[in-house]
């Protein structure tokens, strides 16, 4: 009877033994995916450990933020590798390509001419709400990308040069001017977007016209409606980019509302590669808009072309202009009427 | 010239009424990220 007692015992014990095992079995296969810094028990090689399986080191706070107890998170090294060296080399290489692509094309090419000459006879080429989304947009624009650069090219470019104080209180309201005016420049975006749409749909010309390299090269002149490919081009860039940069830049002004902090260091990444590759596209337009072309200034200047202009790039939409007013009611003399 | 001007003028006006919006609905860092115990 004793030793059926001790067999009992004995029995009863192990399976007891297995249970405890298996219960504790899947909690100890489990990697920890954060290490709690301010326990007891931790050793510095469980911390070491957390942040080489990319997990993360927390404690404890009482602020009402709590995300502030997260002491290390190895994925922000990643961020800030990105941010401060990466992120440097594409924007350099993207903008300061596109210049010295502009000023050797420039000394190559020169100043696409009007060949036939000012005809002096002008048509209007954007209306007066046309050029004020258009200004609203370009000034907008050209503000935010000098205060997103200073973001990114500010601390070892001009920090240096300027020295701490002058580059906090301008690096202060650079911030502020680029998270204010990112709100007339998104108006700025979303109506041209409405305004110009109608003209900037792809036809099959668009196709004659690129295969061509867009009569840049030479004196060719490919026909073109009110907007050639390259317009186009840029058209889409502004809407799809202007979009984009805008949202991962709202993300961004809103920080946790919408998103984690991976949500927002994508967001951050995603808006600055388009940024920069969008000031690089936007030197191109400048450009071709300026000194580029002759007579090209004019259309957003002061709402009118030269006909001449009008018949060498853009003829099929001079020929819809008088198809639909009459040579006499689209074309007239600058001087007599100016457009604003 | 005058649509240039005006832009310049509807950009500025919008951006300042972002910006009172924004400093209505968000608080200050210093608020938003501490209690009363807690000094910036």
């Amino acid at each position: 009877m004793a030793g059926f007692l001790a067999q009992a015992r004995f029995i009863i014990g192990a399976l007891a033994v297995a249970l405890v095992l298996a219960i504790a079995a899947p909690a100890s296969a489990q990697q920890p995916t954060s290490v709690n810094p301010t326990a007891a028990s931790v050793k510095e090689q469980q911390l070491l450990n957390a942040l080489g399986s990319g997990g993360s080191v927390s404690g404890r706070v009482t602020i009402p933020d709590q995300k502030s107890g997260n002491l290390i998170h190895p994925a922000g090294r990643d961020w800030r590798q990105f941010h401060e060296v990466t992120l440097r080399w594409i924007g350099a290489i993207a903008i300061l390509g596109m210049l010295i692509l502009l000023v050797v094309f420039y000394l190559v090419r020169g100043q696409v001419k009007l060949e036939s000459g000012y005809s002096g006879r002008r048509i209007v080429r954007f209306n007066a709400f046309e050029r004020f989304v258009h200004w609203m947009t370009a000034t907008c624009f050209i503000i935010l990308a000098l205060t997103g650069l200073n973001i990114t090219f500010g601390k070892p470019l001009l920090l240096p040069l300027i020295g701490e104080p002058a580059f906090a209180n301008w690096a202060q309201w650079a911030k502020y001017a680029h998270n204010y005016l990112s709100f007339p420049f998104a108006i700025g975006v979303f109506c041209i977007f409405l305004i110009w749409i109608a003209g900037n749909i792809p036809n099959r010309v668009d196709v004659e016209w690129t295969k061509r390299g867009g009569g840049i090269v030479g004196h060719d002149h490919p026909p073109a409606y009110r907007f050639n490919a390259g317009q186009k081009m840029i058209y889409w860039i502004v809407v799809i980019g202007g979009t984009a940069v805008a949202v991962t830049g709202y993300l961004l002004m809103f920080p946790f509302y919408v998103t984690d902090i991976a949500g927002m260091q994508l967001a951050q990444t995603v808006h600055a590669i388009i940024a920069v590759l969008f000031v690089a596209v936007m030197l191109a337009h400048i450009y071709i808009g300026t000194i580029g072309m002759e007579g090209a200034f004019e259309a957003m200047g002061e709402g009118t072309v030269d006909v001449n202009w009008a018949r060498e790039h853009h003829p099929l939409w001079l020929a819809q202009e008088n198809a639909r007013t009459g040579p006499n009611e689209s074309q007239r003399q600058p001087m007599a009427t100016p457009a604003e | 010239m005058q649509s240039f001007v005006l832009a310049c003028v509807a950009a500025i006006v919008v951006a300042a009424i972002a910006g009172f919006a924004l400093n209505s609905v968000q608080k200050p860092v210093d608020e938003a990220y501490s209690t009363t115990a807690v000094r910036l």
